[in-house]
Parts: structure tokens; C-alpha cells; sequence
């Protein structure tokens, strides 16, 4: 977070300053292209780009302190997401985590987060639970929104975010740990 | 995947944790897990995974940055900031005023007695009046609102005089097409008045089916300034309003949930702030 820099920042970006915006980039820039990573996997850079560009188009109608920046910038992104899977002709579902591209090596990525920090690895464990499970738990892991952010971006009661993020975190627990038992990495 | 109680029981041993403490705000565990210094023990592998998931960012993560700014640039240069016009603390019966006598005005022109209509507006209502005079006098006459959504729009603005007679029989404009831009503007600017009072009127109701809903009225409407189609607005549906248009609508609230165009989230209750910016509050 920003913190109490954050409206003099936003105000100089909505009057057109650079670098004002630029930390505003650089402050969430990551949160959304991990959240594509998981929601769009090998789209991820193009509609990240595609999200800033509606957020500098919108930035000068935008009001609401730091946590409604974030919560927009993600309904921006969601929208993305969901118009690039429409586009795509995908089913509804989140790009399996075989079609992530580039790892380091083709091991399991539980093992990746096992014996290294590795946030690819990490975001296609995400992306392997199921489509709204993934979804949640991105928008509250990846994008640091609270749980009355994420019910009114997904358009579910905040009862239901709350069980599906507990569900996606218990898959999530059982998958690394299965994984680890086997290769006797864990504690 | 397997489903979640697929897996023995013996594999719930390792999530002793996990079971206890999902049962609380996971808000809390999550800020746990998050944190490697109070990450709980027994539970690694998932507190390494969120932290792996949520590290610092990497260098190709920030690789983008002199190409969005040069696009941040290019977007102000050529639309030079026009902040929003702030409408400050507009009382609530004003606006709702506004709407009924827009709508009033609106409808009347087309009958030909707009006329008749100037002694009964407030003052204040002028400039709006005015807009949607402008807007659905013309074409709007030959294809859009008909007789009966008339009298029902004339019957809810003057509070009484005619309520619901027209409502068994009232059928709404095509608000996908000439009296769209009528229609939105009067809707608009009873903006942030109320809502459930103003969906009463048959005309609106046709809004908010063009609109897809209730709830999609608002961004439903942004396109009207820019004259984009209807057609444009159902393909892009989270396209952010153009800066250098001026909103001439008090912005929706903040709480209003992004409309999901093609999804039940689209008609969640409360949300008409799709794709624009959220305003104050939060």
C-alpha cells in the first residue's frame, strides 16, 4: 500500500503527471499481472496492458481513497479477463496450469515453491483450483482485497467469497502438502 | 481434481490448522500465512506458497513501465485532464426533481405542448430539461417513445396526476435506439436520487432492458455522450468512460459491483458502476 502519499499522487496523476502515475504503476502493476497469470495465464502481459490503459482513460473521473483504486483497478481487470476468455472461445474455466509457459524446469510446481521461492510456480498452483475458487483467492491473496471488495467484484455474498477462498486455501494446503509427503521435502 | 473430501482421512491429518482456524475470518489467517515471522507451524508448504505468490516484484514485472507511461502521456496530451465536475452535496429531492421534470420535459416535447411544461419546472432543472429536449425531440418522435410510455413517464413526474393509469397497457420505447440518449440523460440526472421510484416508469424499465439489466443502466449510458452504439457497448461492456467526455451525470456510487455482462453478477443487487470509476466514499 501507498499509504498517505496516496491522494496527492492520485490527484497529480489525474492532472497528468508522470511520475506520480509511474508509482502508481509500479505499486500494482505486479498484483495485476500476477492476478492475469492466474486468470489469462500466457495473456497475462497483453491484458495487463490493456487494464492500464482503461485505468488512464478512467483515471480522471476516478474518487475514493487507496483500497477503492485497488478494488477498481481489479474490476477493470476482471472485466479483461472475462472478455479475453469470450474472445477466446475458452470455457469458463482457468488455463490449466500445463499451459503456463516458460518453467524453469518441467518438475511439479509444488516442488518449485518447496525448494525455492518461485511466484510462477506459486500463481499455477492458483490457477490449477477450480475457476471461482482461483478466482477469489487471486483477488485476495494477489490483489490484497478484503472480503467485501471481492464479494461486490465477483457479484457473490461476502459468506461466499469467504467459502470459497477457505476451500481454495485448503486445496491448496492439501496439494503442497500431498506433493511434499511424497518427496519427504516438508517439515 | 478431486473433490474436497475425495481424499482419505488420514490426509487431514497434516491440515490439523488448517481445519481449526478456517473456521474463523480466513481474513486473519490469511494475514498469518502471509506473513513468514507468524506463519503457524505445520502449515509451510501454504504459507510458502502465498509468500511465494505475493514476493516482491520481479524486474521483467516492472519491464512494461516506460511503454505505459509513454501510453499515459500520449493519452493526456491528447485529452487534456478535465476532471469531473464535482456536484457538491446536490440535496437529494433536487435531483429526484430534476429526473421527473427531464423526464417530463421529454416526454412532453415529443406531444408537441413542451411549452406547457415551462411554468412547472423548477429553475433548476433548466440545463438538464434543456439536454433532453435537445436529444430525443427529433428522432426520437418518429420511433421512440410511445403514447402510453408517455402518459406513464408524465404520471410518475408529476407525482400523482396520472400514476399508473397508463401501466396495465404502457409499453416503453426502443431505449436500444433514437430515444436511447433521451432516456439516459433523464436517468442520469436523477441520478443518486430514488432508484426503486424511478424504475416504476415503464420508459425506464425499457432502459434497463436495452441496458441488460437494472443494474447496467449507468454504463449502459456513458457510451451516450460518446454516440457509440449499442452494438459497441455490448461488445467492450468494460471499456472506462473516454476522459475527455464530460460526464454529465452525478457518478454512481463506489459500492456498485462491476456488472458482468452475460452473468448472473450482472444483476446483483445495487451495482450500476460498471467498468467507470468508483466516486468517494470507500
Amino acid at each position: 500500500m501507498i499509504g498517505p502519499r496516496f491522494p496527492d499522487l492520485l490527484a497529480a496523476a489525474q492532472g497528468g503527471d508522470e511520475q506520480a502515475f509511474a508509482v502508481l504503476w509500479r505499486e500494482l502493476q505486479p498484483a495485476v499481472l500476477r492476478y492475469f497469470r492466474v486468470a489469462a495465464g500466457e495473456a497475462a502481459e497483453d491484458l495487463a496492458a490493456d487494464t492500464w490503459m482503461s485505468v488512464i482513460r478512467g483515471l480522471g473521473r476516478f474518487r475514493g481513497d487507496e483500497r477503492a483504486f485497488r478494488a477498481w483497478i481489479f474490476t477493470l481487470a476482471r472485466h479483461r479477463a472475462i472478455d479475453w476468455r469470450r474472445r477466446a472461445g475458452r470455457r469458463p474455466t482457468w488455463v490449466a496450469a500445463e499451459e503456463l509457459a516458460e518453467w524453469p524446469a518441467p518438475d511439479d510446481p509444488v516442488l518449485q515453491v518447496l525448494e525455492g521461492q518461485s511466484t510462477r510456480a506459486a500463481l499455477a498452483l492458483v490457477a490449477e483450483l477450480p475457476p471461482d475458487q482461483a478466482e477469489v483467492v487471486a483477488l485476495r491473496v494477489l490483489g490484497g482485497l478484503e472480503v467485501a471488495e471481492v464479494a461486490r467484484i465477483v457479484g457473490k455474498r461476502p459468506g461466499a467469497v469467504r467459502v470459497l477462498a477457505h476451500r481454495g486455501l485448503r486445496r491448496l494446503a492439501r496439494r503442497v502438502e500431498v506433493a511434499g509427503l511424497a518427496r519427504g521435502v516438508t517439515r | 481434481m478431486s473433490d474436497d473430501d475425495a481424499l482419505g482421512p488420514d490426509m487431514h491429518r497434516p491440515l490439523g490448522f488448517l481445519d481449526a482456524a478456517l473456521s474463523a475470518d480466513d481474513q486473519d489467517l490469511l494475514d498469518r500465512l502471509l506473513d513468514p515471522a507468524s506463519a503457524p507451524s505445520g502449515n509451510g508448504g501454504l504459507a510458502r506458497l502465498l509468500a511465494a505468490a505475493t514476493a516482491p516484484a520481479a524486474p521483467e514485472e516492472l519491464a512494461g513501465e516506460q511503454r505505459v507511461l509513454g501510453e499515459f502521456t500520449a493519452v493526456m496530451r491528447s485529452h487534456p485532464p478535465t476532471l469531473a465536475p464535482r456536484r457538491t452535496a446536490v440535496p437529494r429531492k433536487v435531483l429526484t426533481m430534476k429526473a421527473a421534470a427531464a423526464a417530463l420535459v421529454a416526454v412532453l416535447s415529443i406531444g408537441g405542448v413542451a411549452a406547457a411544461a415551462s411554468g412547472l419546472l423548477p429553475d433548476q432543472a433548466s440545463p438538464v430539461a434543456d439536454q433532453a429536449t435537445a436529444s430525443t425531440g427529433g428522432d426520437a418522435a418518429a420511433q421512440g417513445l410511445g403514447k402510453a410510455a408517455a402518459a406513464n413517464l408524465g404520471g410518475t413526474a408529476q407525482s400523482g396526476s396520472a400514476e399508473g393509469q397508463g401501466r396495465a397497457s404502457a409499453v416503453g420505447p426502443d431505449a436500444t435506439e433514437a430515444a436511447r440518449a433521451g432516456l439516459c440523460r433523464a436517468w442520469q440526472a436523477g441520478q443518486g436520487g430514488d432508484h426503486g421510484q424511478r424504475m416504476d416508469a415503464v420508459a425506464f424499465q425499457a432502459l434497463a432492458e436495452a441496458a441488460g439489466g437494472a443494474d447496467n443502466i449507468a454504463a449502459y449510458c456513458q457510451d451516450v455522450a460518446a454516440g457509440s452504439s449499442a452494438d459497441a457497448y455490448r461488445q467492450n461492456p468494460a471499456s472506462p468512460p473516454s476522459v475527455s467526455a464530460p460526464p454529465t451525470s452525478v457518478s454512481p456510487p463506489s459500492s456498485g459491483p462491476p456488472a458482468d455482462p452475460g452473468s448472473p453478477a450482472g444483476t446483483a443487487p445495487g451495482g450500476h458502476g460498471q467498468g467507470g470509476p468508483p466516486t468517494t466514499t470507500g
